[in-house]
């Protein structure tokens, strides 16, 4: 409504889709070096082996399902901000929610290679498709594979679109601002969008539709995910509580990823004035009520296995407690319940760097999480004479270190060909104030001549 | 493509010029009115709000779950093969295939129905001003009967007529 | 009536000698690894004894198991294959179809014996090992998951000839390599089914008892052993 202030939106969140500084150049060539070095990792185990991972008798699974869970439950960023706030209508999101379903997308498109790297034979991963192969024979619909193959590929089309949709009306702003190739890459993403009201209505009633359907989908798919552990009779895996204990780890973790991304974007693009101190309060508020529930679920798996004392469980509990893997278990307990604690529950500590710090923890204290449900539940198996032990090999670390670096070198890429604050969300973020403003203000005609804040506007410049 | 409108700053100008058109005696499915955000606080931008798009994607949701029901136990059934013991078509794990397709037809129903009745992506040729990315409202006519006639409806104090 | 393979392991007799893994390695194909990937966990042994200690010295008991593929009847490996590698067949075996797996190697987690192997790399066999290779099996390239299969190869020669013989297969010529080799007779394989055969009448013994067996797979290998497994179970 504010003709100046809209200007100046504008500008600044199109200015880093025309103008490249030299950190981006750097950012790019540092991130794509180290996805290259993953890629020829990758293509090294293709040709030798699936052996040249770590994994062994009896750990069969190890760092890349770590990896897998660990991205998709970091996509669940997105739908949380987006889709939930958007349901109860809470403004705050606007400035929010498009870096919120980038990093969705981004995880879940990482975190969907890993299947695929982890196969025995990932030329054949095609057979998971539902399709009728050779002898007409379709996938077991009663794996759990079978399952995620489903449900990741539901979230990420449906993230996809919902991330596209409401992109359209600002690749139209871009292009009508951009000259050359620009113009000509923009007109085409803007699928010739004019901003009719019927336009906008059918917009906004499809992102409200998809946000509905949304929701349950991402509460589905890491309940899913968590069902390829439940789902054996793995000492600590065969427990009913995964399901929702992954789904609120995605969440806790998806915020973690949030914070840092959203504080990572307000220093490279100088969006101080759109990513509010506001914006992390709140947010490192919602990480605290995640570690508060992470502790809960947590604390209710384990007590129920300590209790109930059976010795194949135990021989897992301990080691994780006070055996090989204390370490990583302490470890993680400080990095996604005390340092959050103590970090985000005083408001002096809940600056943005607070936040940041405490981000870093959780999603630290996360990986740990995934790999301390997967590997000590495999080594300590109901038979003593197969436990087993794991160490990681070069190959599974620099796949892993691809992947971190491919999540950034997306994000930059996206970053700079796509205006990373929704423009439209936020413009009609601002009418929407001053509208409420107005209602709240009494409505005599002396203060609406006040209320309306571009009255000079109009009566001035007219052009 | 002939047609005449007006660049307001302010909606409230806008809205006025949108009576001023009615008055005019323009139909209200001729009055084009184009903005860079949704102004659903306003009366023009209630236009066009009616739609069918949740029933849409209710109906596909309903066709979505019923089609797998049917694909997963033909299949299932046509190669039975045993494991672990269980059912062939066992209805707790076929649901949670059922529902994930549920849910994806609820999705691309309502963005197919958005892509068609929103009439994207479109090859252009309509009434277009590249000013309402700067923050202006568009309020205008296309192929009108008497342009001339709806200029003045238009030229109300804060606007700016143009005709193409 | 269909055949129901079952089998015996009587722990009484035992000894560990481990002719049966010998022999199963020269009858399946099972690829044999270097020292340095068997120190790393890679070595595929489809039927291995686990041997325990139990005690102090002097009185040291040690105890022998072998363990193999218990072909369950409720396995939890099948159901979790998504492309149907492993599956129950009408004889009651877990079979593992070699060409549908994609080595996803959630059965080997899934399993509670942890009887599942994975090719982690294409197999070979330093010379002159390879000139022994069984003809009438398969070799299975990298990725692959291989399990113990009761000498499936064997099962189906002898329906066939049986078969085309029209008379049923008789009880203890049809044996696995590992009850074939065993100097001591513990292993002692048949059919389920037949009431009379060796196996049924030793899995109705009261020396039986089954593997894991509150885990509730069923598993179809009776171990028979007068002393009780666990020495506290003994007072």
């Amino acid at each position: 409504m504010n003709r100046t202030l809209d200007k100046r939106t504008a500008d600044d969140l199109v200015r880093p889709l025309f103008h490249t500084s030299v950190w981006f150049y750097a950012v790019v060539l540092a991130a794509g070096t180290v996805v290259a070095c993953g890629a020829g990792a990758w293509g090294y185990q293709l040709w030798y082996g699936i052996g040249l991972s770590g994994k062994r008798w009896p750990t069969f699974w190890a760092l890349y399902l770590t990896n897998f869970v660990f991205w998709i439950g970091i996509s669940h960023a997105g739908t949380l901000i987006s889709a939930i706030l958007r349901l109860v209508n809470a403004g705050w999101r606007r400035p929010v929610t498009r870096c919120a379903e980038v990093i969705t997308v981004f995880a879940l498109m990482i975190g969907a290679m890993f299947p695929i790297i982890h196969l025995g034979r990932p030329w054949l991963a095609f057979w998971l498709f539902p399709y009728p192969s050779a002898r007409e024979i379709w996938p077991n619909f009663r794996s759990p594979l079978a399952w995620d193959f489903f449900a990741i590929n539901t979230y990420l089309t449906g993230s996809v679109l919902f991330l596209f949709l409401p992109m359209i009306p600002d690749f139209a702003l871009v292009r009508d601002r951009s000259t050359g190739w620009r113009r000509k890459l923009y007109g085409t993403l803007a699928f010739g969008w004019r901003g009719t009201t019927k336009q906008w209505n059918r917009l906004e009633m499809a992102m409200q539709i998809m946000a509905i359907a949304i929701l349950p989908v991402a509460v589905s798919v890491h309940t899913i995910v968590s069902f390829d552990f439940s789902m054996a009779t793995v000492p600590m895996w065969h427990s009913t509580i995964f399901g929702p204990y992954f789904v609120a780890g995605a969440i806790f973790s998806g915020i973690a990823g949030l914070i840092i991304a959203m504080a990572a974007l307000r220093k490279a693009l100088h969006l101080e004035h759109y990513l509010l101190s506001l914006h992390f309060q709140n947010l490192g508020k919602l990480l605290l009520l995640m570690s508060i529930l992470w502790g809960y679920f947590v604390f209710n798996e384990r007590l129920t296995v300590w209790y109930g004392n059976e010795p194949s469980e135990m021989a897992v509990f301990w080691a994780t407690q006070r055996g090989a893997y204390a370490p990583l278990y302490w470890t993680m307990v400080i990095c996604n319940f005390v340092l959050p604690l103590a970090i985000l529950t005083n408001p002096y500590t809940r600056t943005i760097v607070g936040c940041v710090v405490a981000s870093f923890g959780v999603v630290i204290g996360m990986w740990l999480e995934r790999f301390l449900i997967i590997v000590p539940s495999l080594t300590h198996k109901q038979l003593p004479y197969s436990w087993g032990t794991y160490t990681p090999t070069p190959v599974e670390l620099f796949i892993m270190a691809a992947t971190f670096a491919a999540m950034v070198l997306l994000y930059a890429l996206f970053a700079k060909f796509v205006p990373i604050i929704s423009i439209w969300e936020l413009k009609a973020g601002e009418t929407e104030k001053a509208h409420m403003v107005k209602l709240a203000s009494a409505p005599s005609t002396q203060h609406q001549a006040a209320a309306q804040p571009d009255a000079s506007l109009r009566a001035g410049a007219s052009s | 493509m002939k047609g005449v409108y007006g660049l307001y700053a302010d909606p409230h100008v806008a809205q006025q010029a949108v009576n001023n058109l009615r008055a005019a005696g323009v139909a209200d499915a001729d009055i084009t009115v184009i903005s860079s955000e949704p102004f659903e606080h306003f009366e023009f931008g209630h236009r066009d709000a009616k739609t069918a798009m949740p029933w849409i994607a209710a109906g596909a949701a309903g066709l979505g779950l019923v089609l797998t029901y049917y694909l997963l136990g033909a299949s299932q059934r046509a190669w039975p093969l045993v494991t672990s013991g269980m059912p062939i078509a066992p209805n707790w794990t076929n649901l949670i295939i059922m529902f994930e397709m549920t849910m994806l037809s609820a999705i691309i129903a309502t963005v197919l129905t958005l892509l068609v009745t929103a009439g994207i992506p479109s090859r252009g040729g309509k009434m277009y001003d590249p000013e309402v990315s700067d923050g202006y409202i568009l309020v205008g006519v296309e192929n009108p009967a008497d342009a001339s006639k709806l200029e003045p409806a238009l030229a109300i104090d804060g606007g700016r007529v143009k005709k193409t | 009536m269909a055949y129901r393979w079952g089998m015996a392991v009587d722990l009484d007799k035992c000894t560990g000698c481990e002719a049966c893994v010998t022999a199963c390695h020269a009858e399946n194909n099972i690829p044999t690894v270097s020292a340095q990937q068997a120190a790393r966990g890679r070595a595929m042994h489809w039927i291995r004894v686990e041997r325990y200690y139990e005690g102090d010295f002097p009185d040291v008991r040690v105890k022998f198991r072998p363990v193999l593929c218990q072909h369950c009847d409720n396995a939890p490996c099948e159901a979790v294959c998504p492309t149907y590698a492993a599956h129950h067949n009408e004889d009651g075996l877990n079979a593992q179809v070699y060409n549908r797996c994609i080595g996803t190697r959630y059965c080997a987690n899934a399993c509670s014996y942890n009887v599942r192997f994975f090719n982690f790399f294409n197999p070979e066999w330093p010379k002159p090992l390879h000139l022994q290779l069984n003809p009438d099996v398969s070799v299975r390239e990298v990725g692959v998951m291989e399990k113990c299969t009761f000498c499936v190869q064997r099962i189906k020669a002898a329906k066939t000839a049986a078969k085309a013989e029209k008379r049923a297969i008789v009880d203890g010529v049809l044996q696995p390599a590992c009850a074939q080799a065993c100097p001591t007779t513990a292993i002692v394989f048949g059919d389920l089914n037949d009431p009379e055969s060796r196996v049924a009448r030793l899995a109705r013994s009261p020396r039986g008892t089954k593997l894991l067996e509150d885990l509730g797979a069923e598993p179809k290998i009776t171990y028979l052993s007068k002393q009780p497994w666990y020495e506290s179970d003994a007072r």
